[in-house]
């Protein structure tokens, strides 16, 4: 027995133990309810079931107001795999309403049992029909989500339009406003214009118990929302051109722009070879998508912003126009050509009358005539020396949009190449001269420059010294104008009045005397010039700059055809059936067109 | 002998202990409703419902309530050692005629209402107790009598374990508390406390850390006890030293080399022996007293290993899901993650009555039993826990004051077995349903779904009220 001061002591202890082992259970209590939200959200997660309803993504439609792609209705199976019917169910009927192989079903099953709780798909591009047959089955745990699937009508523009692809975990990480089972456009418009083409997701809350059973909708729909379809968009694509100069383009490959000069609104891009847009849609998607994958022509590569190619004569045009700025040339100025420029390694030319003026001279695409003018430009007294005069030259060339972006619409754009001034020094060792680099006078050397790029020189000319950034979009439902940059005129360093001799010159080419007389179309004063680059991997890469009509033109336009020969036998006669059909809205010329559609060209460097 | 109560049946009833009584039943009820509702049954009073089953019992309590108010007081005193013998046949039969639930046969069935005998033997135990220590000749710092003490909680306790129901037999360890009031040498409840704190210490902390720890919190009570600094923090650098030395040289002569964790046990242990030898020489009492508990802890640490490898892996689950070792939502630490969420989920006020979604739609198990506590923090909120963990600690800290102020030891330390054994259950169910306790399966008192609990935990109570309500001496041992 102890004493009662003892006694009193303890009791007081022990009230003490019993009111800190509440506070200890009340403060836990109060950090689960309050402090950390994790509980809230396991409580979530638990009882709500997150239906995403999927918008109708925009549609797209040429400048004509044709459907260039379309959104239609579709669905995707989806599985919560704890809520499936324990004792299995009848997978061969699944198998057999989406005519899928049961092993791939297995194998959705195997990867959705990781996340028991979670919403997995299990087949996409599910029809309405078998949406149907599915519902009437009834699978526990199986379920379908709306979502729309593009489609093609006129199945042109592959690259143009780019696809729809499921997101990637890299594009997740990069794109955190995107989930698991999304879609987003990969290249072209489609991911250029995600933004306004994706709309904006909804969602349905719906309550549920530990089994999955769906018990009604959560807090009566407060935190559902619709979703808002995508935006449609009017191309500047003008679908028949687009149509025809994918058919003029088979069997070759290459590429084909056509711009308005006016606007800088592309009216066709045709990268050859293309593919059916169709073809990346639907089931058949994956097995397509392998076969231009490994096909060598690389249907997939957007040749008209990404490939780089030599441009050859048609930049005499930018040469020309240079040495009249510089004042190192007037248009009268002789300059004799016999069978080519025989300073230094020299350049070869073809027969014709000499001396020649600067008009004649691109008429005929003369040579040794832009050999002198360039190295006038570069042998500038004014500047000294050879590599300052270079550095000008350099400017001005990038002036026309030539090794760099355009800042077009689209984001995959190639910068193209123009030799600087450090490079030469580099490879040269800082000895070297006009005629070490003399190939750059006849667009050939390390020059490269994307088909757009050509296209917006021939904009450019057809303006007389501006253009306007070329693009592919004219409006965005819903937004007053595009983005400001499309209209600002885009002047080169070369001043209008010197454009005048050359626009003459690539008129005589067509219409007096030269190497483009085929691409004449009586009535609308045709301006073009034509290319013959020389490159390593074979026959010559033939290429074809024009516009029409010479007053206000309407339409610029650039082709360029892989190892086809002479300017003018196979890029010409493409660009000239397309000047026809866009600026007469008929063709005349049924043999011509026959056989430039028939036209196949062998290819030993991609076809090995 | 007649009573000196006089008056009405209520006359010196505790007022606030009736009503802390009363309130607790009364939300346990409501939570029960909730948890329970089913909208399927079409009448509210069907007694299909749960809610509906445990009016009848919270009237029954009433009425046991009463009848136990009815009863002399000294047939309390009187009837302790016989009831307490007969609450060890009734757990004795279980093991006999028992029903299983849970893993546990701790049940006795009558048609459909099943009997725990072990919510009985609780009180039976409590009342042996009083009896007991209450003895005039009862001398709690005499060896003998603590040994009968211990034999009087032993028998029960082994009983309970055998019926594989070891959550409930540890109740009995809290009568501890009483030991303590009753002036139990301080220095013994420590080693308890100890053991206690190291047990659950030993699945919360890696081997090494608690190893370091221990290593730390001798240090820090050697230079508590000794006032030297430096030579103690050389002691300890030494030790890490030479453990690291140890683990070099063995991994260079061996292939396999020891862990550090062996390497520090092997050293510390040997400095420790050395240290103890180096402590009698000299006589240095508090070093051989830390130096024995460090000793004493790790072999302790190192036996739990032992019985933890022993026991059923549904057991070793349970335990280390209350230690969060386990993060399987789906396996042991599921029930727990639930309950977390359900209370969790109430936020400051709560979800309101019947709109729990966790609790309705059945995420947490056991909702209106062994969780009930879920319910209330789910629609009531933080306002609904505090509210009930303050009447609880309101009542506990009651039947301790009633306790002080009874005249006779046996009342006063029935009270106190009262209040321990409501403190044990609160602590380890509110404990387990917010994660700070292992699952134990044991009712949280007054609110669990279920005659028999309530009933038992009434007549527990009642009868503490019943001896505070009296003034009368009734000690025949002591006059």
């Amino acid at each position: 027995m102890i004493d009662r001061n003892e006694g009193f002591v303890r009791m007081r202890t022990l009230q003490l133990i019993v009111l800190l082992i509440f506070t200890m259970l009340i403060g836990r209590v109060a950090y689960i309810q309050f402090f950390n939200a994790d509980y809230k959200r396991g409580a979530a997660r638990n009882v709500m079931r997150v239906d995403v309803q999927y918008p109708p993504r925009g549609e797209i439609f040429d400048r004509r107001g044709e459907y260039l792609a379309q959104s239609r209705e579709c669905y995707d199976l989806m599985v919560v795999y704890r809520d499936m019917d324990k004792e299995g169910f009848d997978t061969m009927r699944l198998c057999q309403i989406l005519d899928m192989q049961p092993r791939r079903l297995k194998q959705r099953l195997n990867d959705a049992r990781l996340y028991p709780r979670a919403p997995q798909r299990v087949a996409n591009y599910v029809s309405k029909e078998e949406k149907l047959r599915l519902d009437a089955e009834g699978f526990r745990g199986f379920y379908t989500v709306s979502r729309t699937v593009r489609h093609y009508p006129l199945h042109v523009g592959g690259n143009l339009l780019g696809h729809l692809s499921e997101v990637s975990q890299s594009y997740l990480d990069r794109h955190p406003e995107y989930s698991k089972g999304d879609y987003a456009g990969i290249g072209g418009l489609e991911s250029a214009y995600e933004v306004e083409l994706r709309g904006k997701k909804g969602v349905k809350i719906m309550e549920r118990d530990p089994r999955g059973a769906i018990k009604g909708s959560y807090m009566d729909g407060l935190y559902d929302s619709l979703p808002e379809s995508g935006r449609y968009l009017t191309s500047t694509i003008d679908a028949r051109l687009q149509r025809l100069g994918e058919e003029l383009m088979a069997g070759k490959v290459g590429a084909a722009v056509a711009i308005e000069p006016s606007t800088g609104e592309i009216l066709m891009m045709v990268s050859s070879p293309t593919f059916d847009p169709e073809e990346l849609v639907g089931r058949e998607r994956g097995n397509n998508y392998i076969r231009h994958l490994n096909n060598k022509r690389n249907p997939m590569f957007n040749r008209a912003v990404k490939g780089k190619y030599p441009p050859g004569s048609t930049f005499k045009l930018v040469q020309g126009l240079i040495g009249l700025q510089e004042g190192v040339l007037k248009p009268s100025d002789l300059h004799p050509c016999h069978g080519g420029y025989k300073i230094g390694r020299g350049v070869a030319c073809h027969a014709h009358a000499s001396p020649a003026d600067l008009r004649f001279a691109i008429a005929t695409s003369c040579n040794a005539y832009f050999c002198y003018v360039f190295r006038d430009i570069l042998e500038n007294p004014k500047y000294g020396s050879i590599k300052k005069g270079y550095e000008v030259w350099y400017d001005y060339v990038k002036s026309f949009g030539f090794g760099r972006q355009l800042e077009s619409d689209f984001l995959d754009e190639n910068r193209g190449y123009v030799p600087t001034r450090e490079f030469y020094d580099r490879v040269y060792r800082n000895s070297w001269n006009s005629l070490t680099v003399l190939s750059l006078s006849i667009g050939q050397g390390e020059l490269g420059c994307t088909p757009l790029q050509m296209a917006n020189l021939a904009a450019i000319i057809a303006n007389r010294g501006y253009y306007y950034i070329p693009h592919i979009v004219k409006a965005v439902e819903g937004a007053d104008s595009l983005d400001r940059r499309f209209y600002e005129k885009q002047y080169t360093k070369v001043d209008p009045k010197h454009f005048e001799p050359i626009v003459e010159g690539m008129w005589q080419g067509v219409n007096v005397g030269g190497t483009s007389t085929q691409a004449r179309l009586e009535g609308y004063d045709v301006c073009g010039k034509t290319g013959t680059a020389q490159n390593p991997r074979g026959k010559d890469h033939s290429t074809f700059l024009s516009f029409a009509p010479k007053d206000n033109p309407k339409i610029a336009i650039s082709v360029y055809v892989e190892n086809g020969g002479f300017g003018a036998s196979a890029a010409l006669p493409i660009a000239s059936l397309l000047e026809e059909l866009y600026l007469t809205d008929t063709i005349r010329r049924p043999e011509l067109l026959k056989r430039i559609k028939d036209m196949k060209i062998y290819y030993p460097a991609y076809d090995k | 002998m007649t009573s000196n109560r006089t008056g009405s049946l209520f006359s010196g009833v505790d007022r606030w202990t009736v009503l802390f009584y009363a309130l607790i039943v009364l939300v346990g009820w409501f939570s029960i409703a909730a948890a329970t509702y089913d909208e399927t049954v079409p009448h509210v009073f069907s007694f299909a419902h749960f809610y509906m089953k445990q009016v009848v019992w919270i009237a029954v309590a009433a009425v046991v309530a009463i009848t136990v108010l009815l009863i002399d007081d000294r047939y309390y005193h009187m009837w302790a050692y016989p009831a307490y013998i007969i609450g060890l046949l009734l757990l004795l039969s279980t093991l006999a005629i028992g029903k299983e639930i849970n893993g546990a046969k701790a049940w006795i069935s009558f048609g459909s209402f099943n009997v725990q005998p072990v919510e009985f033997a609780k009180i039976a135990t409590a009342l042996a107790m009083a009896r007991l220590m209450s003895e005039y000749t009862f001398s709690i710092s005499r060896l003998g009598d603590l040994v009968k003490v211990a034999m009087l909680l032993a028998v029960p306790l082994l009983i309970i374990v055998l019926q594989n129901d070891t959550g409930s037999g540890l109740v009995l360890g809290s009568f501890l508390f009483v030991l303590y009031r009753e002036g139990l040498n301080k220095w013994l409840c420590l080693p308890f406390l100890m053991l206690a704190s190291l047990f659950i210490a030993s699945f919360l902390l890696s081997p090494l850390a608690l190893l370091l720890l221990l290593i730390g919190l001798y240090t820090f009570s050697e230079v508590m006890m000794s006032g030297e600094v430096r030579s103690r923090i050389i002691f300890v650098a030494s030790l890490l030293l030479g453990a690291m030395v140890l683990m070099v040289l063995t991994g260079l002569l061996f292939d396999e080399g020891l862990s550090f964790y062996a390497s520090l046990l092997i050293v510390s242990l040997t400095a420790a022996v050395g240290l103890a030898i180096y402590a009698l020489r000299f006589k240095i009492a508090h070093t051989f007293i830390t130096l024995a508990l460090y000793i004493g802890s790790v072999f302790f640490l190192l036996s739990v290993e032992q019985v933890f490898n022993a026991l059923e892996p549904h057991q070793q689950n349970r335990i280390l899901s209350f230690m969060g070792i386990v993060n399987d939502p789906a396996g042991a630490d599921y029930n727990v993650n639930q309950s977390k969420i359900a209370i969790g989920s109430g936020g400051l006020f709560g979800k309101g009555f019947l709109q729990g979604t966790q609790i309705k739609y059945g995420f947490v198990p056991e909702r209106h039993t062994d969780f009930i506590f879920c319910t209330v923090g789910e629609e009531w909120g933080f306002l609904g826990t505090f509210t009930i963990l303050t009447l609880f600690a309101c009542l506990i800290l009651r039947l301790m004051k009633m306790g002080e102020r009874q005249e006779e030891p046996f009342g006063r330390i029935y009270c106190y077995c009262v209040a321990s054994i409501l403190l044990f259950h609160v602590l380890v169910n509110v404990g387990m349903t917010i994660g700070l306790m292992p699952v134990m399966g044991i009712p949280l008192p007054f609110m669990s779904y279920g005659g028999s609990s309530l009933i038992a935990f009434t007549i527990l109570l009642f009868i503490a009220i019943r001896l505070d309500a009296s003034t009368r001496h009734f000690g025949l041992n002591k006059i």
